[in-house]
């Protein structure tokens, strides 16, 4: 007997190897965005302040989303490309 | 982000990790994980900070390779 | 050999229902429950149905895949459906498909949202949805098996399995099937798909990522402005996601109130402005800690009271069920739009 697949699909076109920006862990613009859930700003800004012992902070900056509920907004994604080399994202939940 | 030329580690709890993994093979990415205990919602301060301090230590071991 | 998963037709040798059901729960396909077995003969039938319906379909997430007309027309099989309720099954997808509906939210999230599907226009009649009595129940071939359909779409081409990338805390029973026509016979205002511009005779398939319908019992109240108060009380709930996710939300009111509220006077837009003033919730009744949050994302209250929503237009009014002195609420999910489609013929 011959069935149709259900799951069958074409794969969408993407997944091109970007190169990345260099970064510098250490001393480079870093931002922290968090998704909006509860205590994903608290995460974050303790890890901030954690890496405060071994680097300088204040080009460390807090991002977040309006919804929790809702995809980052373009204009978030690019500004954080636009003045930052390293991300970190929380997904609190 | 990595799609933009920004290297980014996510930070997601042992428990959402399969998510944060389906998701990524779905975008074709290879994520770079930061996994930590479940939950992070509703610690308190106490709670919060193990997970501040294992995240923390994981983006060192990570940036610092 | 190619894997089954890249695999459009598939060869299970003989195979009765039974085993069948079993290959097919292997495979991650069922919602647990029995499934019709998709040949090709069947889905063929089905196809035909849309064949003046060309629009390609844009990559589905999360999974990303872009499905054809014969993967989608399985899972409606799979489903039960008839093949006259392809049209409706393809229009609800697209549906979710608009990307203000958010499907990738929607499937991922811990909330128990479930795509709620409703019919209008003609097409209600033709196919047998139910649009009274125990709408939202069982008993109905076209309610159960459309919304099953595309819930299963959502599990197979989408790729929401549950626990992997549907990660609803405790689900919800509407994830199995929430679908049902509007009353437009016992609608004393406009049919819901006229409102939003379609004409009368349009037939329209609309979708909104919600939870399942909060019942407004009130049999006590004799005047429109008594079973606003009781509606606008069962709205404020400050355990939805209405207060921080500000989205759109369904009040479907029972023909027997729709009545009273029209015979005193009240439209469509006077009721949402009404629900609108008396639906926020007092900060009294939220957590520190959730107001803190609240306020901190770009919540803040107005005084002493948080709003639901954003404003009087994401209160959606229509009308469906039979006799008794009961409405319904669905709250959404809130990052999502409630998305309309026209049905093909």
């Amino acid at each position: 007997m011959r069935i149709v697949n259900p799951t069958f699909g074409v794969a969408a076109a993407g997944g091109d190897k970007v190169a990345l920006k260099p970064i510098n862990w250490a001393t480079d613009a870093i931002a922290l965005m968090s998704n909006s859930k509860p205590n994903a700003r608290e995460l974050l800004d303790g890890i901030r302040a954690k890496l405060g012992a071994t680097r300088a902070v204040d080009n460390i900056d807090f991002h977040y989303k309006n919804s929790a509920s809702q995809p980052a907004p373009k204009d978030l994604i690019e500004k954080v490309a636009a003045n930052y080399r390293g991300a970190l994202l929380a997904i609190a939940d | 982000m990595e799609k933009r030329g920004i290297t980014a580690y996510v930070i997601a709890t042992e428990t959402f990790k399969p998510l944060v993994l389906a998701q990524a093979k779905a975008r074709k990415v290879e994520p770079r994980l930061i996994v930590v205990k479940h939950p992070i919602g509703g610690l308190n301060a106490e709670e919060l900070r193990e997970r501040i301090e294992a995240a923390t230590r994981g983006l060192t071991e990570a940036t610092t390779k | 050999m190619k894997d089954i998963a890249e695999q459009e037709v598939i060869d299970i040798g003989d195979m009765d229902v039974e085993a069948f059901n079993e290959f097919a729960a292997e495979q991650g396909w069922s919602d647990g429950m029995p499934l019709y077995v998709p040949t090709e003969e069947k889905v063929a039938k089905f196809v035909e149905r849309v064949r003046g319906d060309n629009r390609p379909f844009p990559p589905v997430p999360p999974r990303q895949v872009v499905p054809t007309l014969q993967s989608l027309a399985a899972n409606a099989v799979m489903a039960g459906c008839k093949p006259e309720y392809f049209p409706v099954v393809t229009a609800a997808m697209r549906g979710v498909l608009d990307p203000d509906y958010n499907l990738h939210g929607t499937l991922a999230t811990t909330h128990s949202c479930a795509p709620m599907v409703m019919i209008s226009g003609p097409a209600r009649m033709e196919l047998g949805v139910n649009c009274g009595s125990n709408c939202f129940g069982q008993g109905w071939r076209a309610n159960a098996t459309i919304g099953r359909a595309l819930g299963l779409m959502l599990l197979n081409v989408a790729g929401a399995k549950p626990g992997e990338m549907d990660r609803s805390t405790q689900g919800n029973p509407a994830k199995f099937t929430f679908c049902f026509g509007e009353n437009e016979e016992e609608n004393p205002w406009t049919p819901y798909h006229v409102q939003r511009g379609f004409a009368p005779t349009d037939s329209v398939v609309t979708v909104m990522s919600g939870e399942g319908p909060h019942n407004l019992n009130d049999h006590g109240s004799t005047t429109g402005d008594g079973l606003l108060t009781t509606f606008a009380g069962g709205m404020a709930n400050p355990g939805a996601n209405t207060i921080y996710g500000k989205g759109p939300m369904f009040v479907i009111i029972g023909p027997e109130h729709a009545a009273t509220l029209k015979r005193d006077g009240y439209t469509i837009e006077s009721i949402r402005e009404e629900l609108w003033k008396r639906s926020r919730v007092h900060i009294s009744r939220v957590s520190k800690e959730n107001l803190e949050t609240y306020t901190t994302t770009g919540h803040k209250p107005d005084g002493d009271w948080l709003t639901i929503g954003r404003d009087p237009s994401d209160i959606h009014i229509t009308v469906a069920g039979g006799p008794g002195k009961h409405s319904a609420f669905v709250p959404s999910f809130g990052g999502t739009t409630v998305a309309c489609v026209r049905i093909a013929t």
